[in-house]
């Protein structure tokens, strides 16, 4: 399954560019740990309720919101006058 | 007669050709699908409404180069000077990699995403940086990487994170690479306390790796079957993560040896005034649509120009110059301004390709009016340029010149030559003048109150 989207990738008539297989490869390394650290941020209330026992509030911290590109674009804009 | 343009081949999705000095894009049918979406998934009108992608209007079919390959012919709005990643100052590129990032980001939201990710594909419109590409995006589809990851590395977060971490004029390495700096080479260069940033270990160090481990190699089952499959979310904290990478990079704006010139040299504030003054009544006089100031520093006086809405380059071989400038432009919100790096004794030339995907300075001129203050005993003493051959040369740049002439009298030239063989009997008023008097005609000539200084507006005959 995962070959085929390999394959796939490689052939898609869409891409000019050589993505690279190493390339490709380390992607999907980077992804998963970060994919990891995204769930562990998420959860990290609960983990930390597990050992310090306190009450969980709700987790209004959404990783997959999308943020607005203006303001993607002014927080970089910001953050470089700082 | 419409002419294909040199540097525009490689995307089979279309191509950029001029026609009657207006420039167009190709869309060809092999784009269909893809610029349908584009244009009715409701991304273009969101990009183009916050002003990060330049907008098109579709013309006449007629007027493809290639019909039976095209779809529909489309007109986007002029950019009115083409600059590359490696005349950028360090802010300049770090914006064009966070906004390359950011549209990925949001063309995933309509199923979108980018297929290339090439520094060239972002130019300088009215001050800020802006996307040019418009056939660059593709349909989504679930489960897949990101194919544009290794160049946006190459071309972006490479000479971000060299500049940032060994040598400002890294991304200088951009004229030999043209498909950005290569990984490994990258990895090599930078310190080894980089290893300690998850951003620059992952994306350049460990991608270093993995290019040379696979290179030729056909990925074999096993090497997949461990991975993780991409989804819309995993990609998105990808872009993410590439995102805090160059932003937590940083080159501080340093005042270096040129930032410090206005206060460090004898010109009085008075004298700088006079000045100030008469460069407005000769750009006033000439009306340029377009200037070029060399040697422009900060850009005090490209200001002259820029503040009465003429579209102004300045060029300076600073960095740090450059980037103040460019810090003050994004601060005031100019929209008139373009600052570069430029090194006048060795100015960008014509790369890639046959020598055609990337102009040089002077295939992108001539424009209308040059400034050249505080600039010719640079060229004329530290650099050995005879005074005729800087006449033949803004000659070929320009067709009116305002010009400042500083004798050795002045510390500025007395500094230059303090450490060597006076060597220029011709470096006189009376000589520069006969120099510039083949090429030129001098129209006037103003002293600079309070110093030795004199002032040229001269026309090329």
């Amino acid at each position: 399954m995962h070959q085929s989207i390999l394959f796939a990738i490689l052939q898609s008539k869409m891409d000019y560019l050589d993505p690279g297989s190493g390339s490709m490869i380390i992607q999907m390394v980077i992804a998963a740990v970060l994919g990891l650290g995204v769930v562990i941020r998420f959860f990290w209330k609960n983990i930390k309720a597990l050992f310090i026992g306190n009450k969980v509030e709700d987790q209004s911290d959404d990783p997959t919101a999308i943020g607005d590109v203006a303001t993607i674009k002014d927080d970089a804009i910001q953050s470089q006058k700082e | 007669m419409p002419q294909k343009v040199s540097g525009s081949f490689r995307d089979p999705s279309g191509f950029v050709f001029r026609h009657d000095g207006t420039l167009y894009r190709q869309v060809n049918k092999h784009y269909q699908k893809e610029y349908d979406l584009l244009m009715s998934s409701g991304l273009y009108d969101q990009l183009t409404r916050s002003g990060t992608m330049i907008p098109h209007s579709e013309v006449e079919l007629t007027l493809a180069p290639q019909p039976e390959l095209a779809y529909k012919v489309i007109r986007p709005e002029p950019i009115l000077f083409i600059s590359y990643p490696y005349e950028w100052c360090f802010n300049q590129l770090k914006d064009a990699a966070i906004l390359t990032l950011a549209i990925g980001r949001r063309a995933l939201q309509f199923d979108m995403n980018l297929k290339d990710a090439s520094a060239y594909n972002i130019q300088f419109h009215q001050g800020s940086p802006v996307f040019i590409d418009t056939l660059s995006f593709e349909a989504y589809e679930e489960g897949m990487p990101w194919v544009a990851y290794k160049q946006f590395c190459q071309h972006f977060l490479a000479p971000l994170a060299l500049m940032a971490k060994t040598d400002i004029n890294l991304n200088q390495l951009l004229k030999i690479y043209i498909d950005g700096i290569p990984l490994d080479l990258t990895s090599e260069l930078l310190p080894a306390s980089t290893k300690l940033n998850f951003g620059l270990l992952t994306h350049i160090h460990m991608h270093a790796r993995s290019q040379k481990k696979y290179a030729d190699q056909e990925v074999s089952q096993q090497d997949v079957e461990n991975k993780v499959k991409l989804n819309k979310r995993t990609l998105l904290t990808l872009f993410d993560s590439l995102l805090s990478t160059v932003r937590a990079l940083e080159v501080r704006t340093i005042k270096t040896e040129w930032a410090d010139y206005y206060r460090d040299n004898n010109y009085t504030e008075s004298s700088f005034e006079s000045k100030r003054e008469l460069v407005c009544g000769f750009v006033g006089q000439v009306s340029p649509k377009t200037v070029w100031d060399l040697g422009a520093n900060t850009g005090e006086f490209s200001r002259v120009a820029s503040d009465m809405s003429i579209t102004t380059v300045a060029f300076d071989i600073d960095p740090g110059a450059v980037q103040q400038n460019y810090d003050q432009i994004k601060r005031k919100k100019e929209e008139f301004m373009l600052p570069l790096v430029m090194d006048l004794t060795n100015p960008s030339p014509d790369l890639g390709w046959r020598n055609a995907e990337r102009d040089s300075m002077k295939v992108r001129g001539p424009v209308d009016l040059v400034m050249a203050l505080a600039l010719v005993h640079h060229l004329a003493i530290s650099n050995n340029v005879p005074l005729t051959s800087l006449a033949e040369y803004f000659a070929e740049l320009c067709e009116h010149l305002i010009i400042e002439f500083i004798p050795k009298e002045d510390s500025q030239v007395k500094r230059l030559l303090a450490s060597r063989l006076d060597i220029f009997p011709d470096y006189t008023l009376e000589g520069f003048k006969q120099a510039f008097e083949n090429a030129f005609t001098l129209v006037d000539e103003k002293p600079v109150e309070g110093s030795a200084r004199t002032l040229f507006l001269m026309k090329r005959k």
